[in-house]
């Protein structure tokens, strides 16, 4: 019998309250020092595992986080044993501890901002034009055209990275002071001008919900998708190095995988 | 703290339930598949294991599917409320 984890608590005690995990299992509290980590029974034999299995993982984490505060663990992470999980958590517990305290009461928002990148890229190459009009010399040669025309898209590239750049900073602007901490990811798509995480104290949830509704309401041409509030996936730090190499990396696996079936591409847009 | 899937609205049209659920599953999928405790140890689930290579799958492809609606027109206005 394999054990699957779904996160880290500051709790040590057996859980009161019964909740249903994967195949539904009921989740129990493995404790560890002053800390304890929630897993459930998972057969040996593996079954067919679907997009719900994802929505249960991350439905026992956001149940956990209503009395507790909570590490979640990656999805798909399971132990062969008990003794396995516990020196897991016995190599990482001053990790553990210190995310605990540096997360307690904070739960985390996420923001995409869709920007409009052709309206955006002709604007640029408008101004361009009309700033660069008086000073064009005629391409005589084939060389001096195909310099130009580099030249200028190099340029329009620049522009574009700084309007970029100056739109995410008014979005933050919103938010910087609300958030405890952020990450920002620019530009992963050409559409996707912003894909960013804030982790805010609860006690502000409603002062950040606040700031998006001023943003959403400014005139402007972005579009956005606000979620949360989520457990703190993307604020979990771990200072030490994997004990061995051994383990399931599900990101290069999967990019493997969908190498070899010719899903590369498809998977490096998004 | 279930996160009921809100309506998600556009000026222009009202996406059904399932894009809905999509656009939230792609949410989870962002944290939840690379993000988190991620550690290594005698964890996981073996490379060999075929039929994890169909869950792999499945769930990456949704988020694919999802991104793509996401990035089309009619979910250019999608903003999922906060709950």
């Amino acid at each position: 019998m394999r054990i699957y984890a779904y996160g880290i608590i500051d709790f040590h005690n057996r859980l009161e309250e019964p909740i249903e995990g994967l195949e539904g299992k009921g989740i129990y509290n493995v404790s560890y020092r002053d800390i304890g980590v929630t897993v459930s029974e998972l057969n040996e034999e593996t079954k067919e595992i679907t997009d719900t299995c994802i929505l249960e993982h991350e439905k026992v984490v956001e149940r956990l986080m209503i009395k507790f505060t909570v590490l979640p663990m990656r999805f798909l992470t399971v132990f062969n044993t008990q003794e396995d999980l516990l020196s897991m958590v016995g190599f990482y517990y001053e990790d553990f501890k210190n995310n605990l305290e540096r997360l307690r009461n904070k739960v985390e928002f996420g923001i995409k901002v869709i920007w409009p990148t052709d309206t955006i890229k002709q604007r640029i190459i408008n101004a361009w034009n009309k700033s660069n009009h008086s000073l064009s010399i005629p391409a005589d040669s084939k060389a001096k055209s195909f310099l130009k025309e580099k030249f200028k898209q190099q340029q329009i590239e620049k522009e574009f990275q700084e309007e970029a750049n100056r739109c995410i900073a008014v979005v933050d602007d919103y938010f910087n002071k609300i958030a405890v901490e952020k990450k920002l990811k620019k530009l992963q798509t050409e559409n996707l001008l912003l894909n960013a995480s804030y982790l805010v104290d609860k006690d502000r949830q409603n002062e950040f919900k606040q700031a998006f509704e001023q943003l959403k309401n400014a005139p402007s041409d972005l579009k956005f998708l606000f979620s949360g509030p989520w457990p703190c996936y993307n604020f979990i730090t771990l200072t030490k190095k994997p004990a061995s190499v051994d383990y399931f990396n599900t990101e290069d696996m999967l990019n493997r995988l969908l190498a070899q079936q010719g899903f590369a591409k498809e998977r490096n847009a998004v | 703290m279930d996160r009921p899937i809100k309506t998600i609205q556009d000026k222009n049209s009202y996406l059904d339930l399932r894009k809905q659920e999509r656009v939230t599953l792609l949410e989870i999928l962002d944290r939840a598949l690379e993000k988190g405790v991620v550690i290594s140890g005698d964890i996981v689930i073996s490379v060999a294991d075929v039929d994890l290579v169909y869950l792999g799958l499945k769930v990456l492809l949704s988020s694919v599917e999802t991104m793509e609606h996401l990035r089309g027109a009619p979910m250019a206005g999608a903003q999922e409320g906060p709950t």
